[in-house]
């Protein structure tokens, strides 16, 4: 079980974006979130940046809230965004994959790193994007996890 | 039946990649079959022969992943390791999202793509072992009866004899007798393992 913190805000998780990404089903409101798992970093900043026209952003303050947050059901997608400190990312994603078997799951990595990508993809990663030269696959992913 | 023995298919349009991973793997003591194309590969290929696959991205004419495409639509499971020279992300992604079991760029050591393939051998047999099990339980089911399968449904869902009897509309020892025959038929030693077989064979 994965128990090191992220390096983030020591508060409650942050949202980012304005809230209404809400699916109505039944009476009863449904908000799908996007979960950004990654250390306090430029990376992790620029895909912050990159999913601002996204509702309900999260990026939680440590990893096993992100696997909480995961494993609620009402997770969009996940993407881990960074590098996790000292946890390997191809463990956390094997535990989220265990979480939530259909949810979509996508890695941002350095470009040309084919071996970090290939054993992503074995551990569970449902795409892996890399970075740069820009953020617009990861965007339309997104777009498509959310529908 | 006997298994035949597992190979390794190796299609590289390269001689020299041929020929060195041909003398590798015998080295470690593994057969091998070489072929210069995907279609030569394609034209011979049995999917009942156990092994795995190592094959070249780059190819005149169908490329490696066009191959492992016309393999999956076949309904192949055979494992594939993929080799490349000019391997890139999206590449390596898109074989992976279509069920590749390895991606590896040249140049590699040889230590690794024995790792590899030993494992892609591993997986096979695993595989192979997991459809006979099926197989199996699904040659038991065919030889039920219509009204000893509705008996094994509805025992399986958890619903006791006297259930079972309400809703077929049967004595509660007609029930116990079909049971029987399910158990016997389906080599069952307990609800448990009967609930286990369904699962396996499960859509």
């Amino acid at each position: 079980m994965l128990r090191a913190a992220m390096k983030g805000p020591s508060h409650n998780d942050i949202e980012i974006g304005d809230g209404n990404g809400v699916e109505k089903k039944g009476g009863t409101t449904r908000i799908r979130t996007v979960i950004v798992a990654g250390q306090s970093s430029q990376r992790t900043r620029e895909v912050l940046h990159a999913l601002r026209g996204f509702q309900n952003v999260i990026w939680p303050t440590s990893l096993e809230s992100a696997l909480a947050q995961a494993g609620s059901g009402d997770a969009a997608c996940l993407v881990i965004a960074d590098d996790l400190r000292e946890e390997p990312i191809d463990e956390f994603l094997q535990e989220a994959r265990e979480l939530q078997r259909n949810l979509p799951i996508f890695v941002i990595t350095a470009p040309h790193d084919v071996a970090e990508a290939v054993s992503a993809m074995r551990h569970g990663a449902t795409a892996v994007i890399e970075i740069p030269p820009s953020y617009a696959a990861l965007c339309a992913e997104v777009s498509r996890a959310m529908q | 039946m006997k298994d035949l023995p597992q190979a390794v298919f190796v299609v590289d349009d390269d001689d020299a990649v041929r020929d060195s991973l041909k003398l590798l793997l015998k080295s470690a003591g593994i057969s091998s079959e070489v072929f210069a194309s995907a279609q030569e590969f394609l034209a011979v290929y049995d999917a009942a022969q156990p092994g795995c696959l190592v094959l070249d991205v780059r190819m005149p004419g169908m490329s490696g992943l066009e191959m492992q495409h016309e393999l999956n639509l076949r309904g192949a499971m055979i494992p594939v390791i993929f080799i490349t020279g000019h391997g890139d992300i999206p590449m390596a992604v898109e074989a992976m999202q279509h069920g590749a079991f390895d991606f590896l760029q040249k140049p590699f050591r040889d230590v690794e793509l024995l790792d590899r393939v030993h494992r892609a051998l591993a997986r096979d047999t695993e595989t192979r072992a997991r459809l006979r099990h099926t197989d199996r339980i699904r040659e038991r089911l065919a030889s039920l009866s219509p009204r000893e399968r509705e008996v094994l449904d509805l025992v399986t869902q958890g619903k006791a004899n006297k259930m079972v009897a309400g809703d077929l509309g049967v004595s509660q020892r007609t029930v116990e007798i079909h049971r029987a025959h399910v158990m016997q038929k389906m080599e069952a030693g307990s609800l448990a393992e009967l609930v286990r077989m369904m699962m396996a064979v499960a859509p």
